[in-house]
């Protein structure tokens, strides 16, 4: 019997995430069309010991706010089909810029493994980034990876099957937001948390952020009386 | 109707937040995102990222730099130090000449010894009043904090101290509740909110108090006047520094032994810089100020009742003489030409200074005096001093307040002269003086590190959620307070001091 692991590769445009997803999935890759809408949907399968994972390839976003349809697409699929990973791919060489998609999955409270894509490049600028702090600071493993070399593709699964059988043990890290701030989000989040309905899928953080934020989609689900 | 009510919230808190900040909240929200992965960045990366550097960056290439980092720090708290004294300064004889007029003014209205008159007077208006002058340089110091909280500086001071604060088992974000435990250590208490791990937030919690609070200065302010009036800068800076390295010493012992397990890893944040608005600046002072009120209002409020109440009763004790017979023969002796009128009023102001003395020797802060007095003897305190800092667990300021009131004086803070006197003037039973330099500086010591007072231990109580840390740091500061204090007695008298 092998085990099933659904996984979403998720990371900027251009941060080599295509790449990535070819170097995972080789040729056997399926594309249709997200439901509803017509941005292409990649999907593909790979093989690794026991385990069978279903790879899907999220559109290239820089956040996950509900400005733009790729965003939302990404969002719901990450919080409606909660897949067993999110792999970050992250462009080494402009860390500062891919890190803000990052901070989302970590407040969505996700399960997450950090690809450094193009780390070759950033390396030949005479940039070293140390891997063992960025992985502690956003509480997920790592991987050093060189997409159009092929590099550190095994790695990147081996993290990713440890991180779905839960064998990562990484302290939370939780982006402060200042004493005012932090004391609003709570009283929100003690409403929040009252509310069975919208406990589901969402950390009741993420949820009054995105509301503080004034994020239409979510004030629109939460004015809906539904469950979320 | 629940949704409706969340959504209320969240209208309600975005308007509080817009006020304070005075822009949009998605805005400061991914601010503050930024500010995380710049400080990751900073922290990961060892070279610039990029060479497109932003104001924010510029200004962090001195700000943040590793050799003047520190220095620009110090300098920074020098000068708000500096500025909180220099600008508080007036408002504070202000609040002075208010109370001795509202005290004189009530005093006038009841017979003089009545027991309301006093308890108006001495025990509510003496005592909180001491208090109440404080609160311009209170309200002066958190407006400086808040101005270096809201352009971003502070992050920045917590940044630079993070590599040092990573020596003693703790991180950057340890540093800011200490910063602001020197104003009060409540509110270095609560800012520790915002330290996520538990074995971080209750080291920085139960070594906060060794920060000496603002109301720990008149005690100091009293002591230096009289026995260092020349090096007073140098003492007062002394105190605090020693306050410092306790603090650093029991935070490394406490996060071995109490609370074990490797730095929690923590992104210090680095928003970028942004004008502090008026009403921001405000609105925070305001907010830790008003707890300073607060506690004037009411913990101080009530101990000054309290220590009133013991040093003033039994009202009509027994005295050893006749002293209202003894004032009357003095009358006599000048009405009958024995005596001039200077010497029957030295006479009568003697016996009225001797009688108060002896009317609080034999009031029950006399007897809790006397209970105490075997055991601060070997830090060369006498029963009035052991009272003093009974009283002080109420409120710091209370030590001086009590102190005034045991040496029967009318007038008990800071600047009265009399208190002054007396002080250096008293002298155990065996003549030798009770205060001596060396006396003085072990009881700053004493004050410095002995139990918090009883607003700090009921934060610590609210923030730890349990009874075991607010005992536990009542207990361990006393101890070690009176460790150190005796150490520094006895050894200063081994070799020649005092």
């Amino acid at each position: 019997m092998s085990k099933k692991i659904t996984i979403a590769l998720a990371g900027n445009p251009n941060s080599g995430k295509t790449t990535i997803f070819n170097n995972l999935t080789g040729a056997r890759q399926h594309v249709g069309n997200w439901p509803g809408v017509t941005v292409e949907k990649k999907g593909g399968n790979l093989k690794h010991d026991d385990y069978e994972i279903k790879v899907v390839d999220l559109p290239g976003t820089y956040s996950l706010t509900a400005y733009s349809l790729d965003e939302v697409i990404a969002r719901n699929f990450v919080v409606e089909e909660k897949p067993d990973v999110v792999v970050n791919i992250v462009d080494a060489s402009n860390l500062e810029r891919n890190l803000y998609l990052t901070t989302q999955f970590m407040e969505l409270g996700v399960k997450l493994v950090i690809a450094l894509n193009m780390s070759d490049l950033a390396e030949a600028r005479g940039q070293k980034i140390e891997i063992k702090h960025l992985s502690e600071f956003l509480s997920a493993p790592v991987v050093p990876t060189v997409g159009h070399k092929n590099k550190g593709t095994d790695e990147l699964i081996r993290a990713i099957v440890d991180m779905a059988e839960g064998n990562f043990n990484l302290d939370r890290v939780t982006i402060g937001y200042g004493e005012e701030v932090e004391e609003e989000i709570k009283k929100i989040e003690g409403l929040i948390q009252r509310d069975a309905g919208l406990m589901q899928g969402y950390s009741s953080r993420w949820l009054a952020l995105k509301l503080l934020e004034g994020d239409e989609e979510v004030i629109k689900k939460v004015a809906s009386e539904k469950e979320v | 109707m629940d949704r409706q009510k969340i959504l209320d919230q969240v209208r309600r808190s975005s308007e509080h937040l817009k006020g304070i900040f005075g822009g949009d909240i998605e805005t400061i929200i991914s601010e503050r995102r930024y500010g995380f992965i710049s400080g990751v960045c900073k922290q990961v990366v060892m070279r610039p990222m990029e060479e497109r550097l932003t104001t924010s960056d510029k200004i962090d290439r001195i700000v943040i730099n590793r050799v003047f980092g520190i220095p620009i720090f110090l300098f920074f708290m020098w000068l708000m130090f500096k500025f909180t004294f220099i600008v508080s300064e007036f408002p504070m004889g202000w609040v002075e000449a208010g109370q001795e007029w509202l005290s004189d003014m009530v005093g006038g209205i009841f017979p003089e010894g009545s027991i309301p008159g006093s308890l108006i007077t001495d025990g509510v208006i003496g005592g909180v009043g001491s208090v109440i002058i404080f609160v311009p340089l209170i309200f002066t110091l958190f407006f400086c904090i808040a101005i270096l909280e809201d352009s971003g500086y502070m992050a920045r001071a917590a940044f630079v101290m993070d590599r040092f604060m990573h020596k003693i088992g703790l991180h950057g974000r340890s540093f800011i509740p200490m910063v602001l435990g020197f104003g009060c250590n409540i509110a270095g208490i609560m800012a520790t909110r915002t330290i996520e791990h538990r074995r971080d937030r209750f080291t920085t919690i139960l070594v906060n108090p060794f920060m000496s609070c603002g109301a720990r200065l008149p005690v100091y302010a009293l002591l230096i006047g009289v026995f260092f009036p020349e090096k007073g800068g140098t003492v007062l800076y002394s105190i605090y520094i020693l306050g410092i390295v306790i603090a650093i010493i029991m935070a490394k012992i406490f996060r071995k032994y109490l609370f074990p397990g490797p730095p929690s890893p923590f992104v210090m944040e680095l928003p970028p810089y942004r004008m502090p608005t008026i009403k921001g600046v405000i609105i925070h002072m305001w907010e830790r100020g008003v707890l300073y009120l607060k506690k004037a209002g009411t913990i101080i409020f009530a101990g000054c009742v309290l220590v009133w109440f013991l040093s003033n009763f039994p009202w009509n004790p027994q005295y050893s003489k006749d002293y209202d017979a003894l004032k009357q023969k003095a009358e006599a002796d000048f009405a009958s030409g024995l005596v001039t009128k200077d010497t029957m009023d030295e006479t009568i102001a003697n016996l009225g200074n001797e009688q108060a003395r002896e009317k609080m020797q034999k009031s029950y802060m006399g007897g809790l005096g006397r209970i105490i007095e075997p055991v601060v003897k070997p830090l060369g305190f006498d029963w009035k001093i052991g009272v003093g800092l009974f009283g002080g667990f109420i409120a710091k300021e209370i030590v001086v307040g009590t102190l005034g009131t045991l040496y029967a004086v009318g007038e008990a803070d800071e600047e009265s002269t009399p208190l002054r006197e007396r002080i250096q003037a008293d002298t155990w039973p065996d003549g030798k003086k009770i205060f001596t330099p060396l006396t003085a500086f072990a009881l700053m010591i004493f004050t410095l590190l002995y139990i918090p007072c009883v607003a700090s231990i009921a934060v610590i109580y609210r923030e730890t959620n349990s009874l075991r840390w607010p005992l536990f740091a009542a207990g361990y500061t006393t101890a070690l307070a009176w460790i150190v204090a005796f150490i520094v007695y006895q050894g200063g008298r081994l070799i020649g001091l005092g």
